[in-house]
């Protein structure tokens, strides 16, 4: 199993505007190998790949496949050099059937019929040596997401790639999920293949990887083999020296001061049975039943898409209720729109903050006062009071460090970071007696994931209590009073700290229930 | 959305910026129309003063341009509110029909009122009529989500007929030639501000409303909602705001500016419904809205503009036997090359 | 017997008539809109395709001629759309709208120019049937569906071939699959401006035709209403028949038949003031598209532009 370089990218520069997204970035892959790309939120490594993948053109720089100069200009391009990608959020046409995704752009046999046998054969037989089980003829809109996810990667493999790109594969992947991927991707390395692994998290890439490169702010750092490597120094390589690791926030693995604040006696929220029902009629929450009290920092661990994003929603008026009850500060909920639960206090950080929270083609004022605009000072009996209005953007812009620092800003002209920075202003601006955040800190860089905690702590101090809904089990348990586990819409456990345990967290996750 | 946009520092230069594409954009519709008047074989320097001047040489010819502007700017208001919340109203023609359907019938059955009474009455029934018409594609968007540009333009199809049947078998004058009802009572007259040649009090209605519109959209709470809907839907939902209400309040409000605007034809110009009365009112106060971006403080500088070259265009017909059909050309261009000014500003 | 059987006859080959222009242009649209090109410009396309149709067939003495320079014409305007929304990324529907407006102005200012004003309007021979031999004598069905004009039969024909194209073949899951998911499309080396080109092209091409029959078919003469929001409708006819080619061919059938009827009922004379009956066709409509708002077949990416860099779909 001898392994030869097989890419090399050289020089490698992309601006954004005015962000400068990669600066003479290096990369090198072998043959037979796991690569993994480490690095925070906002580093560069998603847009290396797609830069290689053809779907960015670098402003300078040089790649080189198998020592020849090569100039991939298009995905296209990408597949027919050998190389493929698996994409964050998966990349298939949801009404087709799996044999229909696959073999989509590629030359059909049997083109002026599309009777497919014949590649339906050939996929299966590839399914079985690498181990990935599929139903060639399920519609994708039928199948989990594991199952998606081996289609993307049978979409490459059927292609005939020799680099097979992952950008952050296990985000939806229950453990064991995780551990079957990992050996599938032994495999395909045993085979010949080159795997290159993006992520954010060090210990897959310690467990499954046979080099680490790591990129930090669009600079490569260095590339080491996994021998040599050790959880400091990748960390040290992800964030420099500005953090201090030992007193930030981030790298705690401990308490955080909790002695200074009581958990409340009184339960500002409580939910009882509740049931929300899906397109199909599909229970996607049910029989859930908490209860968060003033004060408290309550967890919600879980796999995503067991029903999240809909309790989130329909705690908030989003959503509509089929059954249970809630009680938010003693009064019932049944039936209350989101503008009145905005009004008694109840505030939202949601997960795609973009999507479900930005405004392009307003300003960076408009943006800040999205959700709380029918409330004194920003307006008085249906008109706005704009000078109010100016006035708290400034001061929130000035606190948050949003560019450029002018109020009436396009917002669409912003960076990616500041728009973040901007929803994370509006998430905290008011004081609220409960925060739903669902994955508050998904996208950020390591500096406003600090933020973003020390923020919640400090309006813990001010009497707030929050329903903090993550997918990263470390940020729960560096934070959290209680950690409750959703799976399939249902609350399976919750956890004192005291009691918290990451590995029985992750079997109630996958649904081996071990709590009554 | 938001038209408060400050540049404290660089108010002249962001100014100049601002009108430079347009300009551009006038200058290049007019020459690419040149070519086509030159190729039929007519004399461009005279059109072009026919077309640009025509409006500024008689008293007469600046009270047609000011009675055309009403309309118009009315007109792309109702475009202009729409699709602030990202909708396209394109009925606009049917609720300007309906709006001067409920003026005549105001104006003919309530004939005994005395004008005090009665004209306003005729401007209401406008409006109401306009803010009905525009109600029915409003709730088929609300209840069905089917999209409005298609069933406000089945509306005017629907708005035509009806219009014919009014002033035929309804309410039809006899002794006029073509489809017309016969007069509205004079109660329901629009008062002169200039009785030769007769300007009416129309134009107060109409700058008036300008305003109320100005402020609604940018200072007050349901006008913001309004821009948050058209900017993100879903975001907006997820925030509190009546999403589905904004859409059907916008369609509405866009019919009852349109209606505004026939009311004031029938009961300031015309004095009757005559068929034809809504002329291409619809596709220049689109194209007005569309050169303006939507943006409520540009539209009533662009109806004016626009007024002024369709004006000039009937004179340039008339005198000069240059069909009018190139100045409309030369209208949709300067919106063409204004939509090429934009891409080439963003690279 | 013989009467009714006779009436039956000449009504099923007057809905065959009348049916053409709406399949044509739905088609079009629907093929443009399949990859997410929304045009709204099709009354001003179909203007400008009956106004060059006439034209051309008036000065050229041949029909063919004519129907050629309208097709060409309604390309034409395919590609300003395909261009300014695919390598331009202008908002489909206001550079839509600019086209409407354009096709409309455009079509009478030639009319005027080569005609200029005349008391008789001059006219263009209609064109003629033509009878497939054999086929024709079958009693009923043979003088409904072969004994047509040539374009009756290109739009049976071309309903057919685009179920197959779209549904059949390769190049079918390709182009749906842009409609659908562009980015998906995008990643796996298809190319979205190609298909969006064609499509626009072929489409405006379709729409520009329907636009020649009107003068060819029907009347042989231009005016400036021939049009008579046939554009429109034939929007609401495409998300009738959710978007694909044959729904929408029935659906055309269906839309023709109440024109048809409506025109009959008007013409016996009953006690219906003929306005309300023009209304028909047009709250026919709305309804329908009540029933159709259920219907899935919408194209996800229907009326948002693509572009490659950037993270979501362009408004």
């Amino acid at each position: 199993m001898t392994s030869s370089t097989i890419l090399r990218m050289k020089g490698i520069r992309k601006i954004f505007g005015t962000v400068v997204a990669l600066d003479d970035v290096e990369f090198g892959l072998n043959s037979h190998e796991i690569h993994g790309l480490l690095g925070g939120n906002g580093a560069g490594k998603t847009t290396l790949m797609n830069i290689l993948y053809g779907l960015y053109k670098p402003d300078a720089g040089e790649t080189y496949l198998r020592d020849e100069k090569v100039d991939i200009k298009s995905p296209g391009d990408a597949i027919n050099h050998g190389i493929g990608m698996v994409h964050q959020h998966f990349l298939q046409i949801d009404s087709y059937t799996v044999v229909e995704n696959i073999v989509l752009g590629t030359p059909v046999r049997n083109r002026y019929a599309l009777k497919l046998d014949e590649e339906e054969a050939r996929i299966i037989e590839l399914a079985e040596r690498y181990g990935l089980k599929v139903e060639p003829r399920a519609r994708i809109t039928d199948l989990p997401m594991g199952a998606r996810q081996r289609v993307e990667i049978l979409k490459a493999l059927y292609r005939g790639v020799d680099i097979l790109i992952l950008d952050e594969p296990t985000t939806n992947l229950t453990p064991q999920e995780v551990e079957s991927l990992f050996q599938c991707l032994r495999g395909m390395a045993q085979e010949g293949l080159s795997v290159v692994l993006i992520t954010h998290k060090l210990r897959e890439v310690l467990r499954v990887c046979d080099r680490i490169s790591v990129l930090r702010d669009g600079r490569s750092v260095f590339t080491i083999p996994r021998e040599e490597a050790t959880e400091e120094a990748l960390v040290r390589g992800m964030v420099g020296e500005e953090v201090e690791v030992k007193t930030s926030l981030f790298f705690r693995t401990g308490e955080v001061g909790r002695d200074t604040v009581k958990v409340g006696e009184r339960p500002i929220l409580r939910v009882e049975k509740l049931q929300v029902i899906g397109p199909q009629g599909r229970p996607l929450v049910t029989d859930c039943s908490f209860e968060i009290r003033e004060r408290e920092i309550f967890g919600i661990a879980g796999v995503a898409g067991n029903g999240q994003q809909e309790l989130a929603e329909s705690l908030l008026g989003i959503r509509p209720i089929a059954g249970g009850n809630l009680w938010f500060d003693e009064a019932s909920l049944a039936g209350a729109r989101t503008r009145d639960l905005v009004e008694k206090g109840i505030t939202y950080i949601p997960e795609d903050r973009l999507r479900d929270g930005f405004l392009p083609k307003a300003n960076v004022a408009e943006n800040l006062i999205l959700g709380y605009h029918r409330q004194e000072p920003y307006s008085r009996r249906r008109f706005l009071n704009w000078k109010a209005i100016f006035g708290t953007a400034r001061l929130l812009i000035g606190e948050y460090h949003i560019m450029p620092p002018n109020p009436a800003a396009m917002a669409a002209d912003l960076s990616g970071g500041n728009i973040q920075r901007l929803m994370l202003a509006r998430g905290f601006s008011r004081p609220a007696k409960l925060l739903v955040a669902h994955n508050p800190t998904r996208g950020l860089d390591i500096r406003s994931t600090e933020f973003v905690y020390s923020k919640l702590l400090e309006q813990r101090e001010q009497g707030m209590a929050s329903l903090l809904i993550s997918d990263d089990l470390d940020e729960l348990l560096l934070l959290c009073d209680r950690i409750a586990t959703i799976y399939r819409g249902q609350i399976v456990g919750t956890l004192e700290r005291g009691e918290f345990d990451k590995y029985e967290l992750g079997r109630m996750m996958s649904g081996v229930m071990t709590r009554e | 959305m938001s038209e408060l946009a400050v540049q404290p520092r660089h108010n002249v230069r962001f100014l100049v910026a601002g009108f430079v594409p347009y300009l551009l954009a006038v200058v290049a519709a007019f020459l690419a129309a040149g070519i086509f008047i030159a190729a039929m074989g007519f004399n461009v320097p005279e059109a072009y003063s026919s077309i640009l001047f025509t409006s500024f040489r008689t008293p007469t010819a600046f009270i047609q341009t000011l009675l055309k502007f009403v309309p118009l700017m009315l007109m792309a208001l109702g475009f202009a509110v729409p699709l602030k919340a990202n909708k396209f109203n394109i009925g606009l023609e049917g609720q300007l029909i309906l709006g001067a359907i409920g003026a005549t019938a105001a104006g003919i059955l309530l004939a005994d009122l005395p004008a005090f009474l009665l004209l306003p009455m005729a401007i209401l029934a406008g409006i109401l009529f306009g803010a009905l018409w525009a109600a029915l594609p409003a709730w088929l968007l609300y209840r069905f989500n089917i999209n409005e540009i298609l069933t406000t333009v089945l509306m005017n199809f629907v708005a035509f007929s009806l219009m014919d049947y009014i002033a035929t078998e309804v309410w039809g004058d006899p002794g006029a030639g073509h489809p017309t009802t016969i007069p509205i009572a004079p109660g329901a007259y629009m008062p002169l501000l200039v009785s030769s040649p007769p300007l009416n009090a129309g134009i107060l209605i109409a700058l008036l409303t300008a305003v109320v519109v100005y402020i609604y959209t940018n200072r007050t709470v349901s006008g913001y909602e309004l821009g948050a809907t058209g900017s993100n839907p879903r975001a907006s939902m997820v925030y509190g705001i009546n999403t589905r209400t904004m859409f059907l309040l916008s369609l509405i409000i866009g019919g009852a500016l349109a209606g505004l605007a026939g009311a004031i034809e029938v009961t300031g110009v015309q004095h009757r419904l005559i068929e034809g009365m809504q002329s291409n009112y619809l596709q220049l106060g689109i194209i007005i809205g569309l050169i303006a971006k939507g943006n409520i403080r540009a539209i009533p500088l662009v109806a004016f503009f626009i007024a002024v070259l369709e004006v000039g265009a009937s004179a340039m017909q008339r005198t000069m036997m240059i069909p009018v059909e190139i100045v409309f050309i030369v209208e949709a261009l300067i919106l063409i090359f204004i939509l090429l000014a934009d891409v080439i500003r963003r690279r | 017997m013989e009467g009714i059987g006779a009436q039956v006859v000449s009504l099923a080959k007057l809905v065959m008539l009348t049916m053409v222009p709406y399949v044509l242009a739905s088609q079009g649209t629907m093929l443009a809109g399949r990859t997410g090109l929304f045009n709204v410009a099709q009354e001003g396309v179909m203007l400008v395709g009956a106004s060059v149709a006439f034209l051309v067939a008036y000065l050229s003495g041949s029909l063919f001629y004519g129907l050629l320079a309208a097709a060409l014409a309604g390309g034409l305007f395919g590609l300003a759309l395909a261009y300014f929304t695919t390598t331009l990324k202008v908002n489909q529907f206001v550079i839509g709208l600019a086209l409407f407006f354009t096709g409309l102005g455009l079509s009478t200012l030639l009319y005027k120019y080569v005609i200029g004003v005349t008391l008789q309007p001059p006219l263009i021979p209609t064109l003629g049937d033509v009878a497939i031999p054999g086929l024709s004598r079958i009693p009923f069905v043979g003088e409904i569906l072969f004994d047509q004009n040539v374009l009756v039969y290109f739009a049976i024909l071309l309903s057919i071939f685009l179920y197959y194209l779209l549904y059949r073949t390769s190049l079918g899951l390709e182009l749906r699959a842009i409609g659908e998911n562009p980015k998906a499309a995008d990643s796996l080396g298809i190319s979205i401006p190609i298909y969006r080109y064609v499509t626009a092209i072929v489409g405006g091409m379709l729409i520009g035709l329907a636009g020649a029959y009107l003068p060819m078919v029907y009347t042989g003469t231009f005016t400036a209403g021939i049009v008579k929001g046939r554009g429109w409708l034939a929007i609401a006819l495409t998300f009738f028949g959710g978007w694909a080619p044959h729904l929408i061919f029935f659906g055309s059938l269906f839309f023709a038949g109440i024109e048809v009827l409506a025109f009959r009922v008007q013409v016996r004379g009953v006690a219906i003031p003929y306005q309300f009956l023009l209304m028909l066709p047009y709250v026919a409509t709305m309804l329908i598209m009540i029933f159709a708002s259920k219907r899935v077949g919408i194209p996800a990416a229907l009326g948002l532009n693509y572009d490659r860099e950037r993270r979501t779909l362009l408004d």
